[in-house]
């Protein structure tokens, strides 16, 4: 490990040499190479995690380049997936990074994840989110859950049967809605720093936030300290 | 009865508070709460069928019965972009 890349990173008291440590041991998947899911591989790659795999068969279209950072005009039309993993592999050529050109379904998924130490959700679709969280908690495997809508933007780190689970606070949640989601150019970046920060803390075992909600636009920001549902019919103990 | 309830997001905003009380004199589930906070703030009317309510720093479905002494928040709905 370059001692000089992460001195910066190091004498951050809450993550020291030791975290800088184990972050180069682990490994995560990003699910989604857009706007959250590219921001997040980004610092994830930046900041040394160890490996990464970013998951994504969708090609780059013009509407993509608003919200995204590492993508450019040259790039339109190719794999989301190859050009991040091209484009992080030169922004640190320390960590093992993959681009998989690949549909997530409910068959596949469980290959895909079952080396991650934790899934970084940067997709679009929330039965896919649902699908998630169904593997996370069969798998034990932590995931950080994170949407942006608008203005407005949400991140929730989930620590399978310790903190609750998308299905404990979405009891009111319809399918997505088709059409296309109006997102501010600036709200993905801030969400994905945030998701980044949760992700790092479940890879070092630090407690989590809860349920984050930020509006970009009216700067409001909420941290939602919430229980587990017992009832929950993916993580609770007391399944209906 | 007269509920206390804790706002989060744009909510606030739309509010101008963190915290409102609300008059709920028909019925007792978390399906009033929510009826009777988007009559009194109509610009919350688009979010009626998915807004997170819990209870207890529990999520609950809106058919949830309250009582006073509960304490309520009401969230915007969980949002999907990516």
């Amino acid at each position: 490990m370059t001692e000089d890349r992460y001195r910066r990173q190091t004498i951050v008291k809450e993550f020291g040499q030791k975290g800088q440590e184990m972050l180069a041991k682990k490994h995560v998947i990003v699910i989604g190479g857009g706007g959250l899911g590219s921001n997040s591989a980004n610092l994830l790659v930046r900041m040394g995690i160890g490996s990464i795999d970013i998951v994504d068969n969708d090609t780059l279209d013009i509407t993509n380049l608003h919200r995204t950072s590492l993508f450019t005009q040259e790039d339109l039309g190719k794999s989301k997936a190859f050009v991040l993993q091209e484009k992080l592999r030169t922004i640190n050529t320390e960590v093992r990074v993959r681009g998989i050109n690949q549909k997530v379904t409910k068959e596949n998924i469980e290959s895909l994840v079952k080396n991650a130490d934790v899934i970084v959700d940067g997709t679009d679709s929330m039965s896919l989110r649902f699908i998630i969280n169904e593997v996370s908690i069969k798998y034990n495997i932590p995931w950080v859950y994170a949407g942006v809508y608008e203005t407005v933007g949400m991140v929730m780190g989930i620590l399978p049967k310790k903190t609750p689970c998308l299905q404990c606070i979405s009891q009111n949640i319809p399918e997505s809605t088709s059409g296309e989601i109006p997102v501010l150019g600036s709200l993905p970046a801030i969400i994905a720093s945030i998701q980044c920060t949760e992700t790092i803390k479940l890879l070092l075992g630090k407690p989590l936030a809860g349920l984050l909600i930020y509006d970009v636009w009216n700067q409001c920001f909420d941290t939602m300290g919430i229980k587990r549902n017992l009832h929950c019919t993916i993580c609770g103990i007391k399944k209906l | 009865m007269k509920i206390t309830v804790r706002l989060f997001g744009r909510y606030k905003d739309i509010t101008g508070k963190d915290q409102i009380k609300l008059d709920i004199s028909a019925g007792n589930t978390l399906r009033d709460v929510v009826d009777t906070f988007v009559k009194q703030y109509p610009a919350t009317e688009k979010d009626k069928s998915r807004m997170m309510v819990s209870k207890n720093k529990m999520y609950a479905s809106f058919d949830t019965t309250i009582i006073e002494s509960d304490e309520i928040t009401l969230s915007p709905p969980v949002v999907s972009g990516g």
